[in-house]
């Protein structure tokens, strides 16, 4: 089978940029009300444009990423570092948790939780890097193990795979308390996996045992009862108190919004009743913001994303790449899902970003650094040598897929 | 391989269930959300984003003329109320500013306020004048926020304490013109409502916001002159500490406007420290709000009366033996001089206040010099009741008494009772009713309204708004200290402005020429002391109370009332001034002779103070 190069896929790449300029829009219209309520609330100082212009070039940067990965650099190339890079982001982790313990300033902290690097006027959340990194090991990880055949084997497989698993893990939720990127991170491992071949009795062994776990490490730490507590209240329709605050102001936000919402600047949430409005609860003030109709789209955007990204992966011949696809969709689908769900408390609360509209440097380049590769495979997905080298439209090319597809089965 | 690859894409298709499996849930809540609970979740909003705010209207200020300029004798001042959110603000910080800044304005218990959970909103100290506060605000500490808040500040201390009365803890005017007048002075409070953020400021996006802006409450002058009233009250306390007087009061009336120029009341008190007042009558204006039996002073009256139905004249004689017997009753001169029995003259029977001269007028008005009638009584009633209206409120912008007047045919020993009434008793009226009445006896017969408002100031300048507002027509608003039911409309415990200033001729110009006459004769020994100067024409008539003790009055006479009530003008002219005094203490004698010296004093001291010009003869 050739494989020549051909257009990326469109689709993604339109929803990646589009969500990050709808991101800049949202943050332009809640950023001074975010400066405000911080400015008379802690006595800060914040320029009204601040938050607007920290997001500008959290995109730019984003935007730059995205296509360096898509671009510049090729897969293979990344393919090479798999293991070095996995190397370095769990040892940023282990030198940030040296640091906080140490009680360093370069590791700076927020409400108990060490997960930044403090670095001047610039911080970085090696948990992102972590993510990513992972998403490439596992992908070379796993197909080279297929390769090799030992898929499922203990010594060769699981042994190291729980190693690298488990050290990232709990350099993420037992060392920076981030319940979130933990999240994500078992998305990321799982969505993997099932595309790895795993056999489906480990597969599931393995899911349960990890379920098993997450239920106990809540039911032994009060702080993650409290949320589920709090969760349940909201979901139930109980009596309001401080730990349902969050989650009621953001369905607040996203109920006043009704159709069609109420309209840009308009939003009253953000002036300092919902939590994170600009970072973690942005989702909800565009509930308010742009109505059921807005968040509709929302939502279909990000669910043309991830079809695609599957679309992608199911065309991608070669398995390295194909895994490294799954697992950037593992983990935005982790991101999307769970942010969602606990801004409409069909989840508790978990502390996670919406990938590419939320407030945050970090976190946005590096999805964006991540999609750009999946684009750039998206490039390299297989068609029989096309007959007819000139047909350029998408719908053309996925019936050609579809037909090879049709032929082979 | 291929076995492998169909196994793969079985598995990207499981993926690809869970995405949209977990979208559709999304959507479908998202639906619920916004569409099904929508109401539910903005009725929510609203109860939370919405501030709903009074706006203090800013109190009207009062002012006295002082020689025909305003000046402010009750001013505003600003104050603040301290306010944090315990949750947020420093409290070590702000209790350290508040106890070194503002110690002693502290509201509350600090370390109380801290122990409540889930408090976001603390009024801690009150009344915190603006340097302490603006102290307070330099240290920035956030989550403080300063509320303003007015409070009356006095400059004259006592004076005229019962004119002006005080504002209570709640804003709301008590006693006095602010009481009287509270809605003026008030204004009206504004309204906002708007949407808010969490520090509960005021947002520009709400779609509903609405706002109201406060009326400010009216500047009001008052007719008091500041400098006559200082000295009245001065000359006042005079007398307080001379004779065996405990509270004297003192009235001063325009003679043409019935402007009230003094009206003292002593042992006043300091407004701005009303709630250490012991005695709470202190806060009663007791020449409104107390009526007493006038005596004597209402020979003015019943005189008047008969003369202007022409049935009697100065020079018409009578009778005296010294006293009377009216239904089985002896009435008695107090003076029994014996030059003074046999045939004498009603000029000599006023000048020594003898009670057979005005029950003789009673007898001239019922037609029959021999005894008292039915029509007598209905005229002397007539005239007290319809002409002097010594039973109704004035009308005055301060809080009213109502007075008494028994009827002329009902009950028993009307006779007696109307006897009684040509010399003062039998009735009870308030000093503003007698003097009222009594400037219409000397001033040509015209009875006026009396007022204490000269008008609101509107940027410096006296605007008589409350002609145009206050008094829209119809009757004078009626009150009753005595809770009797009146034919009289509205008996409301405060009086507003009256609604209709009466200007009613009841007497005609001889009547009222004849009657000052008498009352400058009453004067001649105070001229001949030279008490009364040369150049100015000085009538009065004195009145000696007595009090009513258990029912019955108490001829010992070891408890009376002084009054004396007069009049000023230059020699040969229209009088300008009337001046009444009252002066009582528990248990004390005080006859109309000690009042007139109290009289002597405020009439003297009027005349420089307005620096009267003399008259020709």
């Amino acid at each position: 089978m050739i494989i020549r190069k051909h257009r990326s896929d469109l689709a993604i790449l339109f929803a990646t940029l589009g969500l990050m300029a709808l991101g800049l829009i949202i943050i332009y219209a809640i950023g001074p009300m975010r400066a405000n309520v911080l400015n008379s609330t802690y006595g800060t100082d914040y320029d009204p444009n601040y938050f607007f212009l920290g997001q500008l070039r959290s995109v730019g940067l984003s935007v730059l990423a995205f296509f360096a990965a898509f671009k510049w650099i090729p897969y293979k190339y990344i393919q090479k570092i798999a293991k070095p890079l996995m190397i370095a982001a769990l040892a940023l982790s282990v030198l940030l948790w040296i640091l906080s313990m140490a009680g360093s300033s370069l590791a700076k902290c927020e409400l108990g939780e060490c997960r930044w690097f403090n670095l001047g006027g610039l911080s970085f959340q090696p948990a992102e890097l972590v993510k990513l990194a992972l998403v490439i090991y596992l992908a070379d990880f796993l197909a080279r193990k297929k390769e090799e055949g030992t898929i499922g084997k203990w010594q060769e497989f699981w042994l190291p795979l729980l190693i690298v698993c488990g050290a990232s893990l709990f350099l993420v939720v037992i060392a920076q308390g981030d319940l979130g990127t933990g999240v994500a991170i078992i998305s990321i491992i799982f969505g993997m996996l099932l595309v790895s071949g795993v056999p489906a009795k480990q597969y599931l062994i393995m899911l349960a045992l990890v379920i098993a776990a997450a239920v106990g490490a809540v039911a032994t730490s009060s702080h993650r009862m409290e949320r589920i507590d709090a969760w349940l209240t909201t979901l139930t329709g109980g009596e309001s108190s401080d730990s349902t605050y969050h989650v009621e102001n953001a369905m607040l936000a996203i109920g006043t919004g009704g159709f069609f919402g109420v309209g840009i600047g308009n939003s009253i949430q953000a002036t300092g009743y919902l939590p994170e409005s600009i970072n973690d609860s942005v989702f909800a003030i565009m509930g308010e913001t742009f109505g059921f109709v807005g968040l509709a789209l929302v939502i279909m955007v990000f669910g043309v994303m991830l079809v695609r990204m599957l679309k992608v992966a199911e065309a991608t011949p070669e398995s390295e790449p194909k895994l490294y696809v799954v697992g950037v969709f593992s983990w935005t689908l982790a991101q999307v899902v769970v942010n969602i769900m606990a801004m409409t408390s069909l989840v508790p609360v978990t502390g996670i970003t919406l990938p590419l509209l939320s407030y945050g440097g970090t976190s946005m380049v590096f999805i964006a650094f991540a999609l750009g590769f999946v684009l750039q495979i998206s490039c390299y997905t297989s068609r029989e040598v096309i007959k007819n080298e000139n047909i350029s439209s998408g719908r053309r090319l996925r019936g050609t897929y579809h037909s090879s597809r049709r032929r082979s089965s | 391989m291929s076995q492998n690859n169909v196994n793969i894409k079985k598995r990207i298709n499981i993926l690809k269930r869970v995405v949209m499996f977990a979208l559709l849930i999304i959507l479908v809540r998202l639906f619920f959300i916004q569409i099904f609970e929508h109401d539910i979740w903005v009725a929510k909003a609203s109860e939370q984003h919405t501030l709903l705010e009074t706006i203090t209207p800013k109190r009207g200020e009062i002012y006295m003329m002082d020689k025909g300029e305003p000046v402010a004798v009750v001013l505003n001042q600003t104050a603040y109320q301290i306010i944090i959110d315990p949750a947020v603000t420093d409290k070590d910080q702000i209790k350290s500013a508040l106890e070194t800044h503002a110690k002693d304005y502290i509201s509350v218990n600090l370390d109380e306020i801290y122990q409540q959970e889930g408090l976001r909103y603390a009024i801690v100290a009150k009344n915190v004048p603006r340097e302490n506060a603006s102290k307070i605000a330099e240290a920035e500490i956030s989550a403080v926020w300063f509320q303003k808040n007015n409070q009356r500040v006095y400059p004259e201390g006592n004076l005229a304490s019962e004119i002006l009365g005080f504002v209570n803890a709640d804003g709301i005017g008590q006693y006095g013109v602010e009481g009287s007048l509270n809605q003026q002075l008030a204004g009206k409070e504004g309204l906002l409502k708007t949407t808010a953020d969490v520090n509960n400021v005021a947002l520009s996006i709400g779609k509903d916001n609405v706002k109201i802006p406060a009326e400010d409450g009216k500047n009001v002058v008052l007719t008091i002159d500041r400098g006559l009233e200082q000295g009245i009250e001065e000359i006042g306390a005079r007398h307080i500490d001379s004779t065996a007087a405990t509270n004297v009061s003192a009235l001063v009336l325009d003679a043409n406007t019935s402007e009230v120029l003094a009206m003292a009341n002593l042992p006043n008190y300091n407004p701005a420290d009303y709630g250490n007042v012991t005695d709470a009558s202190a806060y009663l204006n007791f020449i409104t709000e107390v009526p007493y039996e006038p005596a004597s002073v209402c020979k003015s009256f019943a005189f008047s009366s008969a003369i202007n139905e022409g049935v009697m004249s100065a020079s018409t004689t009578y009778f005296n033996q010294g006293y009377e017997i009216v239904d089985g009753w002896k009435i008695q001169n107090a003076e029994q001089r014996a030059s003074l029995y046999g045939t004498i003259d009603m000029k000599t029977a006023l000048y020594w206040s003898l009670n057979t001269g005005s029950i003789h007028a009673l007898k001239l008005l019922g037609g029959n010099p021999n005894q008292i009638t039915q029509v007598g009584r209905e005229k002397l009633y007539d005239y007290y009741h319809n002409k002097f209206r010594l039973d109704y409120p004035t009308g005055i912008e301060l809080s009213e008494a109502e007075g008494v007047i028994p009827d002329p045919n009902e009950g028993w020993g009307r006779d007696s009772v109307y006897a009684n009434m040509t010399f003062g008793q039998n009735l009870n009226i308030t000093m503003l009713q007698t003097a009222t009445a009594y400037t219409s006896v000397v001033n040509g017969g015209t009875w006026r309204t009396p007022t204490i408002v000269k008008g609101e100031l509107v940027d410096g300048q006296i605007v008589d708004t409350w002609t145009g507002d206050g008094r829209g027509g119809g009757t004078p608003k009626v009150q009753s200290l005595l809770g009797e039911d009146s034919d009289r409309q509205d008996p409301s415990r405060v009086a507003g402005p009256v609604e209709n200033k009466i200007e009613d001729k009841i007497l005609s110009d001889e009547t009222s020429a004849t009657m000052r006459d008498m009352f400058i004769n009453n004067r001649n020994y105070k001229k001949r002391a030279g008490i009364d100067r040369n150049g100015y024409d000085i009538g009065g008539k004195s009145g000696t109370a007595q009090v009513i003790k258990d029912g019955a009055y108490d001829n010992t006479m070891s408890e009376t009332v002084g009054t004396y009530i007069g009049f000023v003008a230059p020699s040969g002219e229209m009088p300008k001034y009337v001046i009444m005094v009252k002066m009582s203490a528990e248990g004390q004698y005080l006859d109309g002779g000690i009042a007139s010296n109290f009289f002597d004093d405020v009439q003297n001291y009027l005349i420089d103070y307005f620096k009267i010009k003399p008259g020709n003869n």
